[in-house]
């Protein structure tokens, strides 16, 4: 094994493309591309990721397969996520892309992106635990803007003397931002 | 994390800022950009904060320890 270090890489002729081989049996196997345009393409039948131009996956990238997505359908991912406890000591016991969640008062929180969404226009799906169905909670968007997203909670069925109208602290509360 | 932020709210309240564990910013970032623009904050342990929720409204703090910053 030996190594070599060199800090450019280039085609001896001019406008060609550049490939690094493998070797099976004394013959080389080409594995990755580069172009006169600078496009990487990796071969291989093994993980053949295509086409790689500008940072952008080649068609022959099969995502969806990777995570068992059937179908036609298109995919669009979660942007921000958390699930916290809005009781006692309110804390977050995980996030994504969330900077941090405002208690702003008893059922009345606002989550707050670390990085801002392209618009507001965003889905918002919440829930709320329901373990034991000791308590059946209410969990609505009240505000919505590209950096944050205010909600509220109320418990609809559990708590004596508790209507859907009072705002009331839910031990967990999961929001998800799909855009 | 084991510290939050507080800051007064427009009506008089008081809003308390948990911080993501996950979250690349720090504390003093995380406040900068949280808490509302121009309102002073103050950074304080966890501790401090009461788990006893049952008049949450009620909680007020003097805007003289507001010390720690204001909102950007």
């Amino acid at each position: 094994m030996s190594t070599i270090k060199v800090d450019t890489v280039r085609p001896v002729t001019a406008d060609a493309s550049l490939t690094l081989q493998g070797d099976s049996g004394g013959s080389g196997v080409t594995g990755i591309t580069i172009d006169s345009s600078g496009n990487a393409t990796l071969a291989g039948t093994g993980n053949n990721i295509g086409t790689v131009t500008a940072g952008t996956l080649g068609s022959s990238v099969n995502i969806k397969a990777s995570i068992n997505a059937s179908g036609s359908a298109a995919i669009y991912a979660c942007r921000a996520w958390v699930n916290f406890n809005g009781t006692g000591t309110v804390a977050i016991r995980e996030s994504g892309n969330v900077s941090s969640i405002t208690d702003n008062g008893a059922g009345d929180y606002t989550v707050n992106f670390a990085t801002a969404m392209p618009d507001a226009n965003y889905s918002s799906p919440t829930c709320s635990d329901a373990t034991n169905f000791s308590q059946i909670a209410s969990v609505a968007t009240r505000s919505k803007s590209t950096t944050s997203i205010q909600i509220n909670t109320a418990v609809v069925v559990g708590v004596p003397g508790s209507s859907a109208k009072t705002l009331f602290d839910i031990e967990e509360v999961n929001v998800a931002i799909f855009r | 994390m084991n510290s939050r932020i507080v800051y007064r709210t427009e009506d008089g309240g008081v809003a308390v800022i948990v911080p993501a564990p996950e979250c690349p910013l720090s504390l003093e970032e995380i406040a900068q950009k949280d808490v509302p623009t121009d309102r002073p904050y103050k950074i304080v342990n966890v501790s401090e904060i009461p788990s006893d929720r049952t008049f949450r409204g009620a909680w007020t703090i003097d805007e003289a320890e507001l010390t720690d910053g204001v909102g950007a």
